[in-house]
């Protein structure tokens, strides 16, 4: 995985410091809270509902057992020992004081690791697929460009201040999409083109929030030296053009959408006229500079082992079979498999994770791999590189840490923003819905049945639970100071992305659940087979059979919408 | 059940450690909404509020809620109020798997 050189130390170090300075002075009273929560939010502290949070960068997903440990003693020395792993591959501690935070700084500083550029309205942190690297169906591994593109916008003087935050993505596998590109500002997909050349195509002005958009390709295929080049276009564009009078209309998308894509790319096109060949283009050697940091590890001559890991799938062991069928991913080296450990216990706050798991769990990714693991947009955790001999020892290992729960991409493996439990912005709550979930549809067996299914839920339509790329989406409102929580069907977050549309009037917390349940009953009922999923029931039927179940006429009994 | 007597507290944050803060008699923030100070009108909270604007150094962004009287207390009207004085509904940290097994 890449490492600091002295520049990257230098700037940490320094930024840590220099917050260091400004909490004292907030805490003496010599600035105001107007004047200081705007240093705050560029090293990444919020103030919460009873807390400060404080939100802590993963580049790319990518952490190593030694930076997992570090913070492990974050959550233990400065927080209530535990920490919660976001959306957008992140862990947010929750209940720092506010004193407490510069000396955070430096220990993740320690480590190689920050909060900077984790708020504010500047580019975030830079997600990617978190197979990157392992994935049998990758083209080469995206984070030497998540990479490239960390160094080009960290601390960039002209994007420190853009209209809205900003946010990109990159995926590398052709076909599949699990970086969600096309719901980012700015997607990169790296493409290979009839002559068999690598590049990327260039999506920008998708999102999701308020106004959901499906990003369209602005750049069908821009050479590797001109990626940062063609970036900084667009990123000029958007900061020249796009809205500063109004908050909800400040993303990039709503100017895309705007000028539509022809005038947004031909914008990008002039100003790209004028940088491209400037300093900005990538050499072959800079290229390979950072390439050399993402090396594979030294992997063992193994075989094949296909034959072993069907076996572990239909053997006695059924708790391993389950884990085995659900939560492992193909790898690109015989012998190997990457697995998913989910973080969606039943009872467990979705992608929340104890101090105590944190530092037994880097213990196992030094014994079950390199010392590297992967956070997931879908907040779960991955162990890239298990050889598969090692599976049944190493669920073992997991299920004493209660990190074995087979569901992955499963129902229960849903995503819940914080809410109003935690959030400032929230309307409603998120993860007491999330839990009564994974309680009501625990049955593993019952999940499997289901097939591939994915549940997510945001506590406000600024969509950090991304409820609008769910299969099924749940979206909590505020009416009249109560929670009520909006049904939506039929949206995917892959490679055939699709928005998910609301199926009717808002359900009570009481309600939700039980019409989560009713979608799924007529689901199974309806389906042609047991490959028919979810998603592609409601493409193909819409949504009118599921609105007839929910919101029956009244003559019918057992409506599960209350009348409010 | 009938509607409640309606007053008006000034909250916020304690710059500390982020916890709520409610403004109580006499100018000093704490802890609990039930030592709040209760106003009757919010023109009277709000001048309330801009008193302790100088003292932001206790507390963060200041601003103002209306809360039920009840015979049994103070009520926080809104869900967000509610959870504000409660702490999360959820519980906060999971016991460890060795631990609880």
């Amino acid at each position: 995985m890449y490492h600091y050189d002295e520049y990257d130390r230098r700037i940490v170090e320094e930024r840590a410091k220099q917050f260091g300075g400004q909490v004292e002075r907030r805490l003496s009273g010599e600035i105001k809270e107007v004047e200081f929560k705007p240093l705050r939010l560029q090293n990444g502290l919020y103030m919460q509902l009873h807390a400060y949070m404080l939100r802590v960068a993963i580049p790319y997903g990518t952490l190593s057992t030694k930076q997992l440990r570090m913070l492990a003693h974050v959550a233990r020395k400065y927080d209530k020992g535990y920490g919660h792993f976001t959306t957008r591959q992140n862990i947010q501690y929750n209940w720092p004081k506010l004193e407490d935070v510069p000396k955070i700084l430096e220990d993740l500083a320690s480590v190689e690791m920050h909060a900077i550029q984790t708020s504010g309205n500047c580019i975030r942190n830079i997600t990617s697929d978190h197979f990157a690297g392992v994935a049998r169906d990758e083209l080469e591994d995206p984070r030497t460009w998540g990479e490239i593109m960390r160094q080009w916008s960290t601390f960039h003087p002209e994007f420190a201040a853009l209209p809205r935050k900003f946010k990109v993505a990159i995926s590398a596998t052709p076909g599949i999409d699990r970086a969600a590109v096309q719901f980012h500002d700015i997607g990169v997909r790296i493409v290979e083109n009839a002559q068999g050349v690598r590049g990327f195509e260039v999506i920008a002005g998708g999102g999701m929030g308020r106004t959901p958009f499906i990003g369209p390709v602005i750049g069908q295929f821009v050479e590797r030296h001109d990626l940062l080049s063609y970036l900084e276009a667009i990123l000029r564009v958007y900061n020249t053009y796009g809205r500063r009078d109004n908050l909800f209309k400040a993303r990039i998308k709503i100017l895309v959408n705007a000028l539509g894509a022809d005038e947004f790319r031909r914008r990008v096109e002039e100003e790209w006229a004028f940088i491209k060949d400037g300093p900005l283009k990538l050499t072959d050697v800079e290229i390979e500079r950072v390439a050399k940091q993402f090396t594979p590890p030294a992997y063992k001559k193994l075989d094949a082992a296909d034959t072993l890991l069907d076996s572990y799938k239909l053997g006695k062991d059924r708790d391993l079979a389950r884990f085995v069928q659900n939560n492992t991913a193909l790898h690109k080296v015989p012998g190997y498999v990457s697995v998913v450990v989910s973080l969606k216990e039943k009872g467990t706050p979705p992608g929340d994770m104890t101090d105590v798991q944190m530092d037994r769990f880097s213990d196992l990714a030094d014994r079950f791999g390199f010392g590297e693991l992967r956070v997931t947009h879908t907040q779960n955790l991955i162990l890239p590189d298990v050889e598969i001999t090692q599976l049944a020892e190493l669920h073992r290992e997991l299920a004493a840490l209660g990190l074995a729960t087979a569901n992955a991409n499963k129902l229960t493996d849903l995503i819940a923003c914080p809410g109003l439990d935690y959030c400032a912005l929230a309307n409603a709550r998120s993860i007491p819905i999330g839990l009564a979930i994974m309680e009501r549809f625990e049955d593993i067996d019952y999940q499997n049945d289901l097939g591939e299914l994915n549940l997510k839920i945001s506590g406000c339509i600024n969509a950090c639970g991304h409820h609008h790329v769910g299969n099924i989406g749940i979206l909590g409102i505020d009416k009249q100071g109560e929670e009520f929580y909006q049904l939506m069907l039929g949206g995917s977050a892959g490679h055939d992305a699709s928005i998910g549309q609301v199926l009717g009037k808002a359900f009570s917390r009481t309600e939700i659940v039980g019409a989560v349940e009713k979608v799924l009953e007529h689901y199974l009922k309806i389906r042609a087979s047991a490959e028919d999923r979810l998603i592609d029931v409601v493409r193909r039927v819409g949504l009118g059979p599921f609105k007839e179940v929910l919101y029956p006429p009244p003559a019918q009994k057992g409506a599960v919408h209350a009348d409010h | 059940m009938g509607k409640l007597p309606l007053k008006w507290v000034v909250t916020g944050n304690f710059t500390a450690d982020g916890s709520v803060a409610w403004l109580r008699a006499g100018g000093e923030f704490g802890h609990q909404l039930s030592e709040a100070q209760l106003f009757e009108t919010k023109d009277a909270a709000e001048a309330a509020r801009q008193l302790v604007l100088g003292a932001e150094r206790i507390v963060s962004d200041p601003y103002l809620t209306e809360v039920g009287v009840a015979q049994q207390g103070l009520d926080a009207l809104s869900a967000r109020e509610r959870i504000r004085e409660q702490g999360p509904s959820v519980r906060v940290r999971r016991p460890d798997p060795s631990v609880s097994r």
